[in-house]
């Protein structure tokens, strides 16, 4: 397991610099933020000076080198949009975002787990078909219309919740609510999938032969093997969620980290960009590891 | 389980789980559509940050009237007087404090100029004094010389946009702003919430508004819902669609002006025919109420009416595709390449429908026998074909862009668009540049007649450029509110104007 570890470690170091050096090469490319940061008019003065002051106007070779000397001694340089250190505006987004993330997943978890497992049992019935039906939906549906649609009926009309923003328990069930849909819906027919293939097998035969009940051998004997492909599945949905719910985040008013990196990019905050991908890409690595793990302790026959 | 749902929804509405905050009968929530990334009193030109601080929190030299006609009035200025050679003196209100307790005076103002003209921090400022070697004679503490060389006639205008700061302010971008104006900064969570707080030791009257809070959200359609759910008091800014269906909205020109940026150093557009061909293509009434909001107002110039100088004796070009392609045909005589495929250029979503808009305006144009093709960039990209230097292997381009200028003279505009210097013209034109020159350095009624000779002379006359709309938005209210959105809305948005009903 030490090992483990320490591969992925270096294995993610390894291409956590290989994407700081593409996305810092790649971003230059676009130009710099001079003309997006002053008003149209600006004269050429302005720009010349605005230029220098961030060191915009030096061979990109020594900027590359004197982003590598900053990073190396923990400074990730100033926002230029926001005059403050990037890495503390981007934590303060990611903590919103893994948030939201967590919150999210946990419930789309175990509902997903709840549902689909009922679902194969009785593959074909009533409940199966409804829950397909339903996660279906659930899956194809554009988050966007349903945030919009989400917050006339229940913040305008009904007046239950608030229709944006954060500051209380209250603000999240929207933002939340519509999060969970897509993963929610493409979970259960994972785990539909994955535990019809489970019951049909020699194991659950011998368990009915000696009377088990219901309950039992779905929860206790089947799901645990069928946990595998789920994972896999969730593992993808909670890294779409930790770049940054843009769509959510947007309309919500919510300052998480994928509406940033966006602003970001659109206005060549490179430092901002940087430092995003830089914490968004330590946390799914810390999530694919945990991930790996998981699989080991749900499968004594995997070893690593 | 549908009684258990039902149970909970219940219960949550019998709490009283209203968002709706609980403020006190002053306080007001703001709901705005662009991120407040500084809080910088030397960028409060800027529409983002002006629209939180401006007058609010700091406070300029003088002020101009939106709302009436009194035009120029004093503000931290009790009045200003023409010295001659270039300098203006002002005198200063005695009495004023900053946020901090300090008192303003003719120090606090040199060391605000200085600090926004500094090398070491990016002020919006110097752009409005391009060119301007100005210099500071401080008489006493509430009276100050400001020299301009050359002289600046609308020096006394040009103040209504440099805030104030204490003199012991860093020459580096603050984050708690300090300031005379009627507002202190009291909370700002980033990418949550601005709370501004009514101060008490104001040295004017005191507003009704005790306390406001600024939101963002980006979506127009959430912007509206918070004002009809009750958790916002005004949106600014929303969309036609929003603006039109609930009580207390407003339809109010937002002093922005669309235009066609024509590149005069290619044919075919170096041609007055086709300059002029282009302008009668166009069928500018069919995009109000269509593609483009009712009360837009197609343009005869760059800047909205409320500007100095403003000629009523413009006409709006008809609509005449015949004569269009006749034109095209004379050109095509004398050998201009009319053929030549010219390119529209749009910024994707630069207003709503932009694409549409200029997809139209591509038929109309291809209509009376114009080769077009059609190009939307994001603002990055645009800015690069928008301003100078132009792209080397362009084709002739009709840039579309929109202009904003709310600050009552021309000279904000003109220089930029139409000089031969100027960052976006495309143009070269001796009159033009004489006619610019010459207005910018008078003053009085000779001013005034010298832009409205050179608004004529652009449309009529030279035919520069395809002016377009002046552009309306749209603003929701709550009902309690008694707030009515300026053509300066746009940048700046004064609590002191906000009463209750």
């Amino acid at each position: 397991m030490i090992q483990l570890i320490r591969q992925r470690t270096l294995a993610s170091f390894l291409s956590l610099v290989g994407l700081i050096v593409l996305v810092f090469f790649l971003s230059r490319l676009t130009g710099d933020p001079t003309n997006l940061f002053l008003p149209i008019d600006a004269t050429q003065e302005m720009k010349d000076q605005f230029r220098a002051l961030h060191g915009y106007d030096d061979p990109i070779l020594e900027q590359f080198g004197r982003y590598v000397w900053d990073v190396l001694h923990l400074d990730f340089g100033d926002s230029v949009r926001r005059a403050r250190p990037a890495i503390g505006v981007v934590l303060e987004a990611f903590t919103w975002t893994l948030r939201l993330a967590l919150i999210t997943m946990t419930l789309v978890t175990i509902s997903a787990i709840i549902v689909g497992s009922l679902a194969a049992f009785r593959a074909g019935g009533f409940f199966d078909r409804f829950a397909s039906l339903l996660s279906l939906i659930g899956a194809s549906a554009p988050d966007f219309w349903i945030a919009i649609v989400a917050i006339v009926i229940f913040a305008v009309t009904l007046g239950w919740v608030p229709t944006s923003g954060t500051g209380s328990v209250w603000h999240w069930i929207l933002p939340v609510g519509v999060l969970f849909i897509r993963p929610f819906g493409l979970i259960v027919q994972v785990v539909r999938g994955s535990m019809i293939t489970a019951l049909s097998s020699a194991y659950v035969k011998t368990a009915r032969a000696k009377g088990v009940k219901n309950t039992p051998i779905i929860f206790v004997h089947t799901l645990r093997n069928a946990m595998l492909p789920v994972i896999t599945v969730m593992g993808d949905q909670a890294a779409a969620l930790l770049n940054g719910a843009v769509i959510v985040e947007t309309i919500f008013g919510f300052p998480g980290v994928g509406k940033l990196m966006i602003d970001s990019i659109l206005q060549r905050d490179f430092n901002v960009v940087l430092a995003a991908i830089m914490v968004t890409a330590i946390a799914i690595f810390i999530m694919n590891l945990l991930i790996d793990m998981a699989y080991a302790a749900l499968d004594p026959r995997i070893r690593y | 389980m549908l009684r258990k749902l039902l149970l909970v929804g219940t219960a949550l509405a019998a709490t009283g789980v209203q968002p709706a905050l609980a403020q006190s009968d002053t306080a007001v929530t703001i709901v705005l559509n662009e991120e407040v990334d500084l809080m910088e009193p030397c960028m409060a030109t800027r529409s983002n940050i002006g629209r939180v601080i401006m007058q609010n929190i700091s406070e300029t030299l003088t002020e101009l009237d939106v709302r009436g006609d009194a035009g120029l009035m004093p503000r931290l200025a009790e009045s200003w007087e023409d010295m001659g050679d270039g300098t203006w003196r002002f005198h200063l209100r005695e009495g004023v404090t900053f946020s901090d307790g300090s008192a303003f005076d003719a120090a606090d103002v040199q060391h605000s100029f200085e600090r926004a003209f500094s090398d070491q921090i990016s002020c919006e400022t110097p752009r409005y004094f391009a060119g301007m070697e100005l210099s500071f004679n401080v008489v006493d503490d509430h009276t100050i010389d400001i020299t301009s060389d050359p002289a600046q006639p609308i020096l006394p205008l040009l103040m209504t946009l440099v805030t104030m700061v204490p003199s012991e302010t860093p020459v580096e971008f603050v984050r708690e702003p300090v300031g005379t104006g009627p507002y202190v900064l009291s909370e700002w969570n980033v990418g949550q919430n601005i709370t501004l707080t009514r101060r008490d030791d104001y040295w004017g009257e005191a507003p009704e508004v005790t306390e406001a809070t600024y939101v963002v959200r980006s979506e127009s359609a959430v912007r509206a819902a918070m004002v009809e759910a009750g958790e916002a008091d005004i949106a600014p800014t929303v969309s036609e669609i929003e603006g039109r269906t609930a009580d207390k909205n407003f339809a109010y020109p937002n002093s922005e002006t669309l235009y066609l940026r024509l590149d005069h150093s290619m044919e075919p557009l170096s041609d007055i025919r086709v300059r002029e061909a282009l302008n009668l293509a166009i069928d500018r009434e069919a995009f109000v109420g269509t593609l483009l909001p009712q009360g837009t107002e197609p343009a005869v110039a760059m800047v909205p009416p409320t500007t100095l100088g403003w000629n009523d004796e413009i006409e709006v070009w008809d609509y005449n595709p015949d004569r269009a392609r006749e034109l095209l045909e004379e050109a095509r005589a004398d050998g201009v390449d009319v053929d030549q495929q010219i390119q529209i250029v749009g910024r994707t979503n630069n207003y709503p429908n932009a694409t549409e808009v200029y997809e139209a305006i591509q038929a109309m144009l291809t209509d009376v026998g114009f080769n077009v093709d059609l190009q939307m960039y994001e603002v990055a990209e645009f800015e690069n074909i928008y301003s100078k230097p132009f792209p080397e292997d362009r084709l002739p381009q009709l840039v579309g862009a929109m202009h904003d200028n709310s600050r009552g003279d021309p000279v904000f505009s003109m220089f930029f668009k139409y000089h031969t210097d100027g960052t976006q013209s495309g143009l070269s034109d001796p009159r033009i540049d004489s006619l610019i020159e010459e207005a910018t350095a008078a003053s009085g009624e000779e001013r005034e007649a010298l832009w409205s000779e050179l608004f004529a002379y652009i449309h009529d006359e030279a035919i520069v450029d395809v002016l377009l709309f002046h552009m309306v938005g749209f603003a929701r209210v709550d009902e309690g509110i008694e707030w009515t959105p300026t053509i300066a809305t746009n940048s700046q948005l004064q609590l002191s104007e906000i009463s209750f009903n």
